[in-house]
């Protein structure tokens, strides 16, 4: 299988000299399609920041990201804007949907920057609504919605414009352990159906047995790499 | 049509804020279109009452005549041209003057005067001197039933000289041909008061002054009223005419009354930019706090795809969206008094004296000019302290903006 994740070296310091902090250092790690991936270590170990800098959020202080064979450390602002909406999709912690855009229109709202006409539009999240359990909810504003539909929101909007990488940092931190449960196991599904690669960070020893490959991050740095 | 609908959205979001500074944005353009439409009507009735008063809107002289004025220094066939020139388009009336210093002697006492001969019927349709005859009658081209010629006079000329109607006033100056000129004519009307224009004048008909200075087809000055002043410039600018005529706007030979309007203006453009300031600050506050507080949106949007431009035009967009409604909501409230001011107007208790010409009115105006300036500043000005969130919005990287909330 062909690798969609590529880190070299990849580092991220905070700070300088006394007060230097090297929340990732040198990390090498290498991700295939499809893979279901946890990223898991104790709080401070660099699990979101390693997250952020595969999905080209923040800026690396060392070394480089390659997504899809292409290097996005070199990329400019708005080719990294475009590279993500083609290419990664986001499963934050927090949910962060758009507030003023019902369920529909924030799972539609990538599309539309895609420009995918009204009908495909319309045909695939009526698809994705189904598959993560929405139906119904259409119309509902984030605000109208609990924090396990708000999170099956922002997994439909990641998922639905196929990218080639799905991003979740902590997806089910806010959730109670049996919703939490049941969304990612319905990531799991997911992932088989639509070979998606799933990399998540985790720090709940249920959700980890989920994955089929572990990456354990202590101080920064990759301290374990498990497949099952 | 996504941009154009998140805006949207943004703004009813906070109504409390949006409505409070949608108000704030309307007072701007209110203030702003009424303290215009007051200053454009107050300086467009004044350059009328000027114009009207003995100036008219554009004239022609002698090359040099307004700089070194001199009897010989005429307008030849001043008939024709007056003729011509009450053809050309948006010319409202045409006339002619002849000017010439004298001494006038009534009674027992003599005081230099202006003697200013006019065609009663065109100078009554170009200026407002007709109206301004406080005794007696406006002037006639024929002689009176005594055979000689009829007069007006100033009001101060006429207590100077203890004169009064049907009283007879002698005239001495010089002819065009350098004899001696001197002549008897009868008032038959006293004009002006103690502070205009007119007040040492003497106002002969064009026929009585020809034959008085032994002048002919000939005259000093031409006086034309437009249709509207602001065509003043062009149309003297365009002016075809012999070489030794030149043709001036009332700009031109009022200068100093046309420049002290225009200080005045710029004060007023001063005031006017002080409270667009104040309106731009209470804004650029809203605009702001509202950026601010979606510090972390801006960061998901990146996030998620969003191009930095598209992040950008969502602000403006909200701001103008903002500015536009502010616009038309002060376009209505301004809409009453605007249409007061400019067709009743303020009454002032005392009549303002402005260079000799008196105006008890302050009327605005009604124009393209006073809706669309207002609404042009507001919307501008919104835009540009925009400008600043929208950018900082656009250049914020994800992951910052993430964790700023």
């Amino acid at each position: 299988m062909t690798s969609v994740i590529k880190t070299i070296n990849l580092s991220r310091h905070f700070g300088q000299g006394d007060t230097l902090v090297k929340a990732l250092d040198e990390v090498n790690i290498t991700i295939k399609k499809g893979e279901f991936t946890a990223i898991i270590g104790p709080s401070g170990s660099g699990k979101t920041t390693l997250l952020q800098l595969i999905g080209g959020l923040d800026e690396t202080s060392a070394g480089n990201v390659i997504l899809d064979d292409k290097n996005i450390s070199d990329m400019s602002g708005q080719e990294l804007s475009d590279f993500r909406r083609d290419h990664i999709g986001f499963v934050f912690q927090a949910y962060n949907l758009i507030p003023v855009l019902s369920a529909k229109e924030n799972i539609e709202y990538i599309m539309l920057l895609q420009g995918v006409s009204a009908d495909e539009r319309h045909r695939r999240v009526e698809h994705i609504m189904a598959q993560v359990g929405l139906t119904g909810l259409a119309s509902r504003r984030p605000t109208q919605l609990s924090g396990g539909q708000q999170q099956r929101v922002a997994i439909a909007r990641a998922m639905v414009s196929n990218p080639s990488i799905i991003l979740a940092d902590e997806p089910t931190a806010n959730l109670d352990s049996r919703t939490g449960m049941a969304l990612i196991d319905m990531m799991k599904k997911l992932n088989e159906q639509e070979q998606m690669t799933f990399v998540f960070s985790t720090h709940d020893p249920k959700i980890m047995e989920s994955a089929r490959r572990i990456i354990t991050l202590e101080d920064g740095r990759v301290v374990d790499d498990f497949v099952k | 049509m996504l941009l154009l609908k998140l805006a949207f959205r943004n703004i009813l979001r906070n109504r409390r804020r949006s409505l409070l500074t949608l108000l704030s944005m309307s007072g701007g353009y209110f203030l702003l279109a009424t303290m215009i439409s007051m200053s454009e009507g107050s300086y467009s009735h004044m350059i009328n009452l000027f114009t009207q008063d003995h100036t008219g809107h554009v004239q022609i002289h002698y090359s040099d005549y307004l700089t070194r004025p001199s009897l010989n220094k005429t307008i030849n066939n001043v008939d024709e041209l007056v003729n011509n020139i009450s053809g050309y388009p948006h010319v409202k009336s045409v006339t002619s003057r002849v000017y010439a210093p004298s001494l006038a002697y009534g009674k027992n006492k003599t005081f230099p005067a202006q003697v200013i001969g006019i065609d009663p019927k065109r100078e009554a349709a170009t200026t407002l001197l007709e109206l301004k005859v406080k005794q007696g009658q406006w002037l006639s081209n024929g002689m009176s039933e005594s055979g000689y010629f009829p007069a007006l006079i100033g009001v101060s000329l006429a207590t100077n000289l203890n004169l009064g109607l049907g009283d007879e006033l002698i005239l001495i100056s010089q002819g065009i041909d350098g004899s001696i000129a001197n002549d008897i004519f009868i008032i038959t009307g006293i004009v002006g008061t103690a502070d205009s224009y007119e007040r040492n004048n003497v106002y002969l008909s064009l026929g009585a002054i020809k034959q008085f200075l032994a002048m002919h087809d000939q005259a000093h000055e031409v006086v034309i009223a437009l249709d509207h002043q602001s065509r003043a410039m062009p149309f003297a600018d365009a002016l075809k005419l012999p070489q030794n005529l030149n043709a001036a706007p009332w700009q031109k030979i009022e200068e100093s009354f046309y420049k002290s309007m225009q200080v005045d203006k710029k004060g007023n453009y001063i005031s006017l930019g002080v409270i667009m300031f104040l309106v731009s600050i209470g804004v650029l506050n809203t605009v702001l706090m509202g950026t601010m507080e979606r510090t972390r949106e801006f960061g998901v949007l990146k996030a998620i795809g969003t191009r930095p431009k598209m992040v950008f035009m969502l602000i403006i967009m909200e701001s103008f969206i903002l500015a536009l409604a502010s616009c038309i909501v002060g376009m209505l409230l301004a809409f009453a008094p605007i249409y007061y001011l400019t067709y009743i107007g303020l009454v002032m208790p005392e009549p303002i004296d402005m260079g000799g010409v008196e105006f008890q009115i302050m009327l605005g105006e009604f124009s393209a000019f006073v809706l669309l300036v207002p609404a042009i500043t507001v919307i501008g000005s919104t835009l540009l302290v925009s400008l600043f969130p929208a950018l900082k919005a656009a250049k914020t990287v994800p992951v910052s903006a993430m964790q700023a909330a």
